[in-house]
């Protein structure tokens, strides 16, 4: 039994299809990489899932249970805790309160009362790697550190699926590393992760697996390296023309190393 | 550390016990003191029946900036509704009393019940919408029900009500003040609790809140109708006390718009603000509007200190008068630009 189903999920909006049929399966452990250009419906897919838009056809099961047209609160219960791709803090309370509030609603069993909630703050803060902040107005954290803030929050609910939106872009090269060390550790700690990501280094660094989404559709699914390869990706990103011209004259396939920066043309907001 | 605490600045807080702890003394004292002892103990406040109308109308606007605040403030929803709330209380009392016959005391506890059920039926629906969009709903609701009671025969339609007159000014003064201690006593526990710091969170950002697990609607809506309850129980004294209401001095949006100037001039989302702003703003106004033309100076005053007051101190005057720098220019800049989008 998978953890998380996705089942012909389509989502539209007006004459869109921001998702269209899109299927997957989440399983205990995993690390699943969704990428796909600039409004391919990587946002609208984690919004679905937890709950803030409810699936025009299709549906989203947890543990063998439908939870697609669910209230966010409950989703968030259930154990599914999310980021925000454009962070969402909430700016008059400091780093230490922010971080409670997740472990002051999101608890799927019992309530917890604001002193201990405050306190099981700190030790999430000292996995992201605020503990030193804790006390700073959110208003004087670095971008780095409120995308850190988002993943904090959301582990404070003790989640079993983060999903994880954007967290890495706009970050240079060193607080990538450092972001990537976050999430390994959030891995380790036995937490199944979905993450959105224009950079290619994450998908390849951590994912065991990796969806393409691109116009609402499923267009490749599988290993991060091979997925990363695959022409239709390669067609979806940079254009038809730029895949038929990376061609090799040989049967020898392009590098995944070759492909890592030309999917961070697409990086940017989307939402 | 809670979330009342830290918005409360040390100076403000010890000013405030010794203010409460005189407040307190008084009212212990004063029922000890007949009227005739005040008179010769030269204690002339106590014998003033204007001075008397002045307090229980301070209090009794502590209590509805205090209600609105618990929606508007801490939640976020600026409500124009609130004064329906108000209405309803007071015409529940005044139904009960002179149509049913029921003692006062009894009309008072249904009060804020039916304040608080209409809130429910009204906070459903209306609390999906958001901003400019709540407002003019709610505004909506407010006039609407003012018009619906000035056209029932049954509730004295466009003629108002008539109570059996109570003369005691020292009971409806000690009414309104119990009213005003529990609102604030409301607020205070509100901040301490999960359920605070779930309204907070729906005010900071509506989405990220409902994703970490709060149960947005229910909160709005029960934050919705402990300001209902409170506002109705101010209503249903303040029906009693008049011993006249018709819609004219029950339902006036103006009374809705002075309760939101007092928590935002005093400082909305703080327990204390929308006490220092009724008290402030009440006693301007009583002061300015002494005369028949002092009216009108009363309304531009009232103007100009708000346009200030939104423009210079946008966190209110507890914020202004406990932060970090007193009076100085930069208190001024720094709060323009983390307020100003």
């Amino acid at each position: 039994m998978s953890l998380l189903a996705v089942r012909d999920v389509s989502k539209r909006f007006g004459g869109v299809n921001a998702l269209a049929a899109v299927t997957f399966n989440v399983d205990q452990g995993d690390v699943l990489g969704i990428i796909g250009p600039n409004g391919a419906g990587k946002t609208t897919l984690l919004n679905c899932i937890s709950g803030l838009y409810r699936p025009d056809t299709g549906d989203i099961e947890w543990e063998a249970e439908t939870i697609s047209g669910m209230a966010p609160y409950r989703i968030a219960r259930l154990g599914i805790g999310r980021t925000f791709q454009i962070v969402r803090p909430f700016p008059s309370m400091t780093v230490r309160e922010n971080t409670a509030m997740g472990a002051l609603f999101g608890r799927p069993h019992g309530r917890l009362q604001p002193g201990a909630a405050l306190a099981e703050a700190d030790e999430v803060l000292d996995l992201v790697g605020l503990g030193e902040k804790r006390h700073y107005p959110v208003l004087r954290l670095t971008v780095p550190d409120r995308k850190r803030l988002e993943v904090a929050r959301a582990l404070a609910m003790r989640p079993r699926l983060l999903l994880l939106d954007e967290v890495m872009a706009g970050l240079n090269h060193v607080e990538v590393e450092q972001a990537l060390e976050m999430v390994r550790r959030v891995r380790e700690s036995g937490v199944t992760i979905v993450l959105i990501e224009h950079v290619m280094k994450v998908i390849v660094g951590i994912c065991n697996r990796a969806l393409v989404l691109n116009f609402g559709r499923t267009l490749v699914e599988g290993p991060p390296a091979e997925v990363l390869k695959d022409r239709r990706v390669i067609e979806a990103y940079l254009g038809e023309r730029y895949a038929r011209s990376q061609e090799p004259p040989s049967d020898a396939p392009p590098t995944v190393e070759g492909n890592q920066h030309h999917p961070r043309v697409g990086e940017s907001n989307e939402e | 550390m809670t979330a009342a605490e830290r918005r409360l600045p040390s100076r403000v807080r010890r000013s405030v016990v010794a203010i409460a702890a005189v407040a307190l003394a008084f009212v212990i004292l004063a029922p000890l003191t007949s009227i005739d002892a005040a008179q010769q103990a030269g204690l002339p406040l106590l014998t003033d029946k204007l001075w008397f109308r002045i307090a229980t109308t301070v209090a009794m606007f502590v209590v509805l900036a205090s209600g609105w605040n618990i929606i508007g403030g801490l939640t976020g929803y600026a409500s124009f509704g609130n004064v329906a709330f108000f209405g309803l209380g007071a015409y529940t009392v005044g139904v009960l009393v002179q149509n049913l016959g029921w003692p006062f005391a009894l009309a008072l506890v249904a009060a804020p019940g039916v304040a608080a059920v209409f809130a429910l039926i009204i906070g459903l629906p209306l609390l999906r919408l958001r901003g400019h969009y709540f407002a003019v709903a709610t505004l909506g609701v407010g006039v609407a029900v003012g018009e619906v009671v000035n056209n029932v025969g049954a509730l004295g339609a466009s003629t108002g009500l008539f109570l059996p007159i109570v003369r005691s000014d020292l009971i409806f003064f000690y009414l309104m003040l119990g009213t005003a201690v529990l609102a604030v006593l409301t607020t205070w526990i509100i901040l301490r609790t999960r359920f605070g710091y779930g309204l907070l969170a729906i005010r900071e950002n509506e989405e990220a809140a409902a994703v970490i697990g709060v149960n947005t609607t229910f909160y709005k809506v029960a934050a919705f109708c402990v300001a209902a309850a409170l506002t109705g129980l101010a209503g249903g004294i303040f029906a009693q006390w008049n011993s006249f209401i018709n819609q004219e001095n029950v339902f006036a949006i103006t009374d809705n718009v002075q309760m939101i100037l007092m928590a935002v001039i005093g400082g909305a989302g703080t327990v204390l603000g929308p006490v220092a702003g009724a008290i402030a703003l009440e006693l301007i106004i009583q002061t300015l509007a002494g005369g028949g033309s002092g009216a009108v100076y009363s309304q531009i005053g009232l103007g100009v200190l708000l346009a200030v007051c939104i423009i210079f101190i946008p966190r209110g005057v507890i914020d202004f008068f406990g932060g970090r720098s007193r009076l100085s220019l930069r208190y001024f800049r720094q709060t323009l630009r983390e307020t100003s989008a």
